[in-house]
């Protein structure tokens, strides 16, 4: 068997940085990366969520996953990436405040070998650098907790 | 000869609702004018805390007496759960027992539209708010005025008033210009 044919489909991510470590979210759940935009808020008990944009007429909740993925010490985030996830009963946007730019990568994703949290779906190899491929529902069903 | 029924023709303005925009700490809330009875002072008020088993009649903080009915006033910050601020007015809902401490009152004005809460919230701000307006640039949510007490925890709320297990605590508020601190 070639080893073109052993290497598994290469997909399409979207990385993203927190702090020094990046993360990736599947390309197509990827709807645009935005400037800072005035973050409207008010009470709720969701865990996460910051508050919400504005932004083409929708309504865009801002769901900040540093606390989870690297621990209450991330640096200033910079801006949005707006992503589509499943909702209860359909699609919507939501926004993820990141460090700095983000990147496109393709790649092979790779199973899951160490121990890492629920919310790891895959990882990718790109060099010397491993990265999370990060299941968004999963990070917010943490409820918060690091 | 075919009688063709027409349809009454919907009309394509949009529904105005009217608002009572009021403040609690740095957020403005939205009410549906409907919903409120009158704007007070904090006159007449009187310190009280629930002994109930209810946990969240905590929140129930003052009651007062108008037209020998009694009123059950809600700490907005307790019910948000929010840190607290200085209450300036109370809104007392209509058709209801309960009134709400809040801040201060902004100004009314008209909706077109109430946005759906948007499905990634989850908690109990999925009861306490209809949906989301927007009011100049800002997006405010609109409250459900069912939300602050219940039906059923308003009835056990005035069976303790009226039964005089709520300890009230003697403390008639001042606030002829002063203010609570709720």
């Amino acid at each position: 068997m070639s080893e073109a044919a052993q290497a598994g489909p290469k997909e399409n991510f979207v990385l993203f940085p927190l702090g020094k470590k990046r993360f990736a979210l599947f390309a197509d759940t990827v709807t645009e990366l935005a400037r800072p935009d005035r973050l409207h808020t008010f009470p709720h008990t969701t865990p996460l969520l910051s508050g919400v944009l504005l932004r083409r007429g929708q309504i865009v909740p801002v769901c900040d996953v540093a606390p989870v993925l690297i621990g209450p010490d991330a640096p200033e985030r910079k801006f949005y990436l707006i992503t589509a996830r499943k909702g209860r009963s359909a699609s919507e946007w939501t926004a993820l405040p990141v460090t700095g730019e983000c990147e496109l990568a393709a790649s092979e994703m790779l199973p899951v070998t160490a121990k890492l949290p629920d919310y790891v779906c895959g990882l990718i190899s790109l060099g010397d650098e491993s990265v999370e491929v990060i299941d968004l529902e999963r990070v917010m069903a943490t409820e918060g907790d690091p | 000869m075919r009688l063709t029924r027409t349809e009454p023709r919907r009309s394509s303005s949009k529904r105005i609702e009217p608002v009572i925009l009021f403040a609690i700490g740095n957020t403005r809330f939205a009410i549906a004018a409907s919903s409120v009875d009158e704007i007070r002072s904090l006159d007449g008020l009187v310190a009280c805390s629930m002994s109930s088993a209810y946990r969240s009649l905590r929140k129930v903080k003052f009651t007062f007496e108008r037209n020998k009915k009694n009123y059950l006033v809600v700490d907005a910050n307790l019910h948000f759960h929010t840190p607290p601020t200085q209450a300036t007015r109370i809104l007392v809902l209509r058709n209801s027992s309960v009134a709400v401490l809040v801040d201060s009152i902004d100004r009314m004005c008209e909706l077109t539209a109430v946005r759906k809460l948007p499905q990634a919230f989850g908690g109990e701000e999925r009861i306490w708010y209809r949906g989301l307006t927007v009011v100049g640039e800002e997006l405010v949510p609109v409250v459900n005025p069912q939300a602050f007490l219940s039906k059923a925890e308003t009835a056990v709320a005035i069976t303790e008033l009226v039964g005089g297990r709520v300890a009230e605590e003697g403390i008639k508020i001042k606030t002829e210009k002063g203010a609570v601190s709720a």
